[in-house]
């Protein structure tokens, strides 16, 4: 299958998978208890104030008819006004979205990067010392919660050292850029703002490395299991046998087709952040989508809700998407699309 | 020789860690510039001052910084809690401002007068009053405010709505109000009308809108824009991080010595991140959802101090009086013998006290004097044995929904059970969350046998709590669960809010308050004190009672000294 066909099977799924995401998410944000009008109101509100806005909300159509709005207007990208933040929750998802999305994104590149070395080192140092330490360490970080990480870097490297800050994106003192992509470190770039810049780094380390440690150490783990089973395959014993050094065994017959199964987890794990950050977001005073989310769940705020799942979704789908190709690029025997070559 | 180069690097990378951690952080152990520092002007950098110039550096700017509970509205017609209260004090002007009496002291109005019949109330205002933006405030802006608030009808409208009728701009300086009925609350009411600026809300509209012709109202612009005239203005606000406001320094009133000159107010209530916070010197005061375990550790940091202060609010159990068996009288007599009041007073923070009856003594028109219920497993036992269920309390359960949202509610909810066991009544303990609770106080039918809730006071004045918890207009609410719907004490509540002299009108509610009492459908369990972390450079003259709590102005930067750090 060529790389087009790929990509429009996938897209053509995708409309699917939304439109049935988006039908679920619907329901179960209207049975959740709570009339959500008068949770924006507030509990004081006269009942006129609470049936006119249950009236310019539709809510009080029947309930197929509500999802007809709220499709029809999903789709011209008007998600509705959100009842927490009173604005359109297009507007908040933009500006929310990417604080999420460069932690995220930190944190999938210490996953990575921390997960695959610490498993090559493990599987190449197979039962020496330095695979138990790397095994008990990632036994750690796979049952420790990312908050209790957080946390503990909280007390530890804000309040007790005094090393790094505790909150939001950006220093008080620090001018922030303008916004081009939302991320501060880009948009510090594009507007040449060095302090800015690495201002927003050390504001990123604390809650990045909570966030990817679990996912490191599970990362971790699978590579080891992975490059361990496959170094007992015949192909190493004859590469070895013809004499190759064992770094270039290491980096052109073992690590590349051991990645497989990381890369795969690494995706799911990148997409699952951005809607799991919400404590760690909730700890640092981050502005991100997640906290948004949980938010607006708490308040049954539906037009937050629904939005905020939809684009998780998409991101899913994104990512998915986008490790199917990595690991097609990985082995060449796997097939776009599914299938492997013979 | 792969694994040991992967050895290596990552040595090297946490030796780099180690070593650049200590490093970055070096710029804070000098103090960083303060907030809101103004950087210098682009000319300066061009051409530098020869070193021998002698301009002074500008003086150091003072910082409030407080967490609140989000969400914060800065729009008058929709913020009604705390943090948005907080925020529109700081922000807006109103006609009156409260006194340490409970009564009202002239702000915006210089002066007032109602008519014989107590429907006609016109303000006259100081001349000279401007808005953030330099634009003069008037009558109209006034009557402007008072009329949008009563259309959108969210927030603090509910205190207006069905008691003023109409607001009229006579002259520039002159607003009349015309009410419904007489109101001896709606002086005090006015701390909640705060003034914008017509102009510029109109000049900010949103069309089309639910308002007709003035489209949202402004709503949209004031999500994080102020129009108003206020000791503060806002400098930033960007949503669900923090609120930042600037001192206004043409402001009519006058700033405290060292009243802040910049103050942010801070979206989180997280312990562990509030207490890193106050141990860096980068919060003077915390919230108030701050645990009591919470607030141990924070007063174990050198120049934290823990201050409480008695506020409106009482914590009741509302016995629902229509529903067996707590509609017998005895049976609820029999309960409020039976509960532990002082076990569960020791629950709370040292220096809570026990409820005096249906109104905080912290009200004005309090009466101290009513009876007070104290465990008693006699009397108790002697007051089941009168109720008609008294054979038959195996069938008769009592149904206790505590809010899910307060944690800590469910300890008193545990006290009550093991409480009513000693006289054999069986307590189901039900954690209900507060959407839920607003709806089942809805109806007769729905709401629980006991529902245990805290409700403020809108104003220092025993009548407001009296007629949110006990009128029969409140009853399909969750401020009452007691369903009481007695005429005759609907008519004395509404008679005492209209009587305009302050004397009568205190009479009026001690009297209500006895009679209350003696229909026992509450049990009055503490009047609530609220306790916030303060670092000792903070001069907080609410913590030493020299400001009446009420929500919000208890924030009013212009009256808070800050000296540090």
């Amino acid at each position: 299958m060529s790389f087009a066909a790929f990509l429009g099977r996938r897209a053509a799924h995708s409309i699917f998978v939304l439109l049935g995401l988006s039908i679920l998410i619907f329901i179960i944000a209207r049975i959740m208890p709570g009339d959500p009008a008068r949770m924006a109101v507030g509990a004081r509100a006269p009942q006129w104030v609470v049936d006119n806005l249950r009236e310019q909300m539709h809510l009080t159509e029947p309930l197929y008819m509500q999802y007809v709005y709220w499709l029809r207007d999903a789709l011209r990208g008007d998600f509705g006004i959100s009842l927490v933040t009173r604005r359109p929750v297009a507007a908040d998802i933009k500006e929310f979205f990417p604080a999420t999305l460069e932690l995220a994104l930190f944190a999938g590149i210490i996953n990575g990067a921390g997960g695959i070395m610490l498993g090559a080192i493990s599987a190449w140092q197979k039962d020496r010392w330095v695979d138990n330490v790397v095994r008990v360490i990632s036994y750690l970080g796979v049952v420790t919660p990312s908050f209790v990480f957080a946390i503990l870097f909280l007390l530890l490297f804000g309040m007790t050292l005094n090393w790094a800050p505790t909150m939001g994106r950006l220093s008080q003192e620090i001018t922030r850029p303008a916004t081009v992509t939302g991320l501060l470190t880009i948009d510090s770039l594009l507007a040449r703002n060095p302090a800015a810049f690495f201002d927003s780094i050390w504001h990123l380390i604390l809650p990045a490395v909570a966030l990817a440690l679990g996912g490191m150490s599970q990362e971790a783990r699978i590579t080891r299991s992975t490059m361990a089973d496959n170094l007992s395959k015949d192909y190493i014993a004859s590469a070895r046998a013809l004499g190759i050094p064992g770094s270039v065994i290491m980096r052109s017959f073992l690590l590349k087709p051991s990645l497989i199964p990381t890369v795969s987890i690494l995706g799911l794990d990148f997409a699952a952040t951005l809607g799991n950050a919400f404590l760690v977001e909730l700890i640092f005073v981050w502005p991100g989508m997640s906290r948004y989310g949980i938010n607006a769940m708490l308040r049954k705020d539906l037009n937050a809700i629904s939005a905020v799942i939809l684009v998780l979704g998409v991101v899913f789908i994104l990512t998915n998407i986008a490790v199917d190709i990595i690991v097609a690029r990985l082995d060449p025997r796997i097939q776009l699309g599914g299938g492997r070559s013979e | 020789m792969f694994a040991k180069r992967c050895l290596w690097i990552t040595l090297s990378l946490l030796v780099v860690v180690a070593l650049v951690l200590p490093g970055c952080a070096a710029p804070t152990a000098t103090p960083p510039p303060e907030e809101g520092t103004p950087a210098p002007p682009p000319e300066a950098t061009a051409t530098p001052p020869p070193p021998e110039a002698t301009t002074p550096p500008p003086p150091e700017k003072m910082v409030f910084r407080a967490t609140f509970a989000w969400p914060t509205y800065i729009d008058p017609a929709v913020g009604s809690d705390f943090s948005s209260t907080s925020s529109l004090v700081n922000l807006y002007d109103t006609l009156v401002f409260p006194n340490t009496e409970g009564g009202v002291d002239p702000h915006v109005a210089e002066s007032w007068d109602v008519s014989d019949d107590g429907l006609t109330w016109t303000f006259h205002l100081k001349e000279g009053i401007t808005f953030h933006n330099g634009s003069e405030l008037t009558a109209s802006d006034v009557a402007f405010s008072m009329s949008r608030m009563l259309e959108i009808g969210e927030g603090l409208a509910y205190v207006f709505l069905g008691t003023v009728e109409s607001a009229t701009a006579i002259d520039d300086y002159t607003v009349e109000f015309k009410l419904a009925q007489p109101s001896g609350l709606f002086l005090i009411s006015l701390i909640r009308l705060y003034i914008l600026d017509e102009e510029e809300v109109m000049a900010n509209i949103v069309t089309p809108g639910p308002y007709g012709d003035n489209g949202d109202y402004g709503k949209e612009y004031l999500l994080t824009h102020d129009a108003g005239s206020g000791p503060y203005m806002v400098e930033e606000f960007p949503l669900e991080e923090y609120l930042l406001m600037e001192k206004y320094d043409d402001w009519f009133g006058e700033f405290g010595e060292n009243a802040p000159d910049v103050v942010r107010f801070i979206a989180t209530t997280e312990a562990a991140t509030v207490r890193t916070m106050m141990s860096r010197q980068e919060l003077e005061i915390t919230d108030q959802w701050q645990t009591v375990e919470a607030l141990e550790a924070l007063d174990e940091i050198e120049g934290v101090d823990i201050v409480a202060f008695p506020v409106l609010t009482e914590f009741y159990y509302m016995v629902h009086t229509r529903k067996p068996p707590t509609d017998d009288i005895h049976f609820r007599r029999a309960i409020a013998y039976a509960f532990d009041y002082q076990a569960a007073v020791g629950l709370e923070w040292p220096g809570t006290k026990q409820s005096e009856g249906p109104v905080p003594a912290i009200c004005a028109g309090h009466n101290p004097d009513v009876f007070v219920f104290e465990r008693d497993l006699e009397k108790a036992r002697e007051e089941l044995a009168q109720s008609k269920y008294a054979d038959q309390l195996d069938q008769y359960p009592v149904d206790v929904h505590w809010c899910t949202e307060v944690p800590a509610e469910e300890k008193f909810a545990l006290l009550f059970q093991a409480n009513m066991a000693d006289i054999g009544i069986k307590v189901n303990i039900v954690s209900t969350p507060w959407m839920s609770m607003v709806e089942e106080g809805g109806s007769e039918e729905s709401s629980p046998h006991i529902q245990t809730t805290y409700v403020s006071a809108d104003f220092p004045e025993a009548g407001s709590l009296l007629k949110v918890r006990y009128h029969s207009d409140a009853a399909p609410t969750w401020s009452q669960n007691e369903w009481l719907l007695d005429a005759d004490l609907d008519q004395r509540i509404d008679d005492a809010l209209a009587t305009v002299d302050e004397d009568e009108r205190y009479a009026k509610y001690r009297e209500l308050q006895e009679d209350i009492v003696e229909l026992c459908p509450s049990l009055f369990l503490y009047d609530q004190v609220q306790k916030h972390a303060v670092q000792s450079y903070v001069d907080w003259p609410p913590a030493r009672g020299e400001v009446i709590p009420v929500m919000g102005y208890t924030m009013f930067a212009p009256i808070i000294g800050v000296t540090g750090p």
